[in-house]
């Protein structure tokens, strides 16, 4: 034999030792020469693209373009079916010519599930982000691992931009550990709360707690719950519930007005059977008798009339010494009288001209309606009372 | 001067193909500028018959239909310059 029939020899041998590695390889291996054409294809790589070895041997596969070491390329089956594969690349010689060696490894499944709990993640994610209440999730160390857009919002609105103090790798145990300030009062009864609940002897923990800003008193209802799944911890959330109390105070001072003005008409009554002159006296109340529903225009220009002595109050900030606002009620208070109006067209009054002034107010100036509303609409209706008794108002 | 004609065949729009589809861009409006080019992309998934006709084994692959020869690159086609050199671009000027 000469040298060129050695080499020929010598290139056989190799190329037979390669096929017989690749052809138990459990990676799909493919052997492309210098146009991408296909010219050998183990069982795997067959069984990858769906197709027989022969239906690929001669086709143009396509010439391995990489970037790094590992690139992601999608194999096509005939039925419209996509693989996800990784793949490698070697240059090596097959049958004496320059070639390519392709790897590919299914990473399919893996790709679908990583797709999938990237999903579920951000399903999870939206949820908590479109929530109102600031929410955290800390692992069973305490430290923060999550938080949400509102628990970010918060933390930047009260100075921490960076979120260094209560943001992602805060430890929250420690927060209360070394709280100081309004309600650090609190804060070890809370961290037992939160380890309870932590350790299972809590469902769930709650709290509730005040936090002033400079502007005005707020307040939070605080909950942990433990986190389900295969990781312990605890989900944390902060309500604001300012609104909620509010509307409780209000409620309960509405209620107090209606008892005090519910005794002032009682006087009232008294006053009108002792008297016994005839004179101008309220309507006997029932239910179907208030000025609303009688005079719903003269109710209105009063509830305007009232409203504008409930801005007046606020700003004098005090009735007693506001006498320009004293003569003002007592001309309501006449006016009143001439429409037989009893005590719940004054509380009808006050509630209406309280809903329209603290639309669009500010919580401070909703308080301020609540407090001096109160003294305004009680002593309008001891000027209503003096009307009855005596004919006027002095 | 003959039109360079690239077709692209993608497996709808990640983030790969997306970042494949910029690199060409680039490619075609900086490295190929003063050449007449044409950028064909195809889906896969929406465009089956296109895949079978021209027997497409996998995705991205980019072809180079003229000028020829042919070239087709399959594989992370991330870099403008590498692609150029694979596909052999720009073509040759003829003398004049």
């Amino acid at each position: 034999m000469d040298s060129a029939d050695n080499q020929l020899v010598a290139f056989s041998d190799a190329d037979a030792r390669l096929q017989a590695v690749v052809n138990v390889s459990l990676e799909g291996v493919l052997i492309v020469d210098g146009d991408g054409r296909v010219r050998f294809v183990n069982p795997v790589a067959a069984a990858l693209l769906h197709r027989r070895a022969e239906d690929l041997i001669g086709r143009i596969f396509g010439l391995p373009f990489m970037v790094g070491e590992v690139a992601e390329i999608g194999l096509l089956r005939p039925s419209g079916n996509l693989l996800i594969t990784e793949m490698r690349t070697a240059a090596i010689t097959w049958h004496g010519e320059p070639a390519q060696l392709i790897v590919l490894r299914d990473v399919t499944k893996q790709r679908r599930a990583e797709e999938a709990l990237r999903d579920a993640e951000g399903f999870s994610r939206t949820i908590l982000n479109s929530l109102a209440q600031r929410i955290a999730v800390l692992d069973d160390q305490g430290v923060v691992v999550m938080v949400n857009d509102a628990w970010h919002q918060f933390a930047v609105a009260h100075g921490d931009e960076q979120l260094r103090k209560t943001g992602v790798g805060v430890n929250y145990f420690d927060v209360c550990l070394t709280a100081t300030g309004v309600g650090s009062q609190y804060a070890p009864g809370v961290l037992q709360g939160m380890r309870d609940v932590l350790n299972g002897e809590l469902p769930f923990f709650d709290h509730e707690y005040s936090a002033d800003s400079p502007d005005e008193e707020r307040w939070f209802h605080m909950r942990a719950v433990p986190l389900h799944g295969q990781r312990r911890g605890l989900v944390i959330s902060h309500t604001d519930i300012t609104d909620q109390r509010r509307h409780g105070w209000a409620v309960a001072e509405a209620n107090a007005l209606r008892e005090q003005l519910q005794a002032r008409e009682r006087e009232l009554l008294a006053v009108s059977t002792i008297s016994g002159t005839g004179r101008s006296v309220a309507r006997t109340q029932r239910a179907e008798s208030v000025l609303r529903v009688d005079s719903p225009a003269i109710f209105l220009d009063c509830v305007e009339q009232y409203s504008a002595l409930l801005d007046a109050a606020i700003e004098a900030r005090s009735f007693d010494t506001a006498p320009n606002i004293q003569v003002s009620a007592r001309a309501l208070a006449v006016r009143l009288g001439e429409q037989h109006a009893v005590a719940r067209d004054v509380v009808e009054i006050h509630l209406a001209a309280l809903r329209s002034r603290s639309i669009d107010a500010s919580p401070s100036r909703q308080q301020a309606y609540l407090e001096d509303g109160r003294v305004l609409a009680l002593q309008l209706m001891g000027y209503l009372v003096t009307y009855y008794r005596d004919g006027v108002v002095v | 001067m003959s039109t360079i004609v690239l077709q692209l065949f993608i497996a709808g729009r990640t983030p790969r193909t997306e970042h494949a589809i910029a690199t060409l861009q680039v490619l075609i409006v900086e490295r190929l500028a003063g050449y007449p080019c044409e950028l064909v992309i195809v889906d896969v998934l929406t465009d089956p018959q296109q895949a079978e006709e021209r027997q497409i084994f996998a995705t991205p692959t980019l072809i180079k239909e003229s000028p020829l020869p042919q070239r087709r690159i399959i594989g992370d086609l991330a870099d403008a310059d590498g692609l150029l050199t694979a596909l052999g671009l720009p073509p040759a000027r003829l003398p004049s």
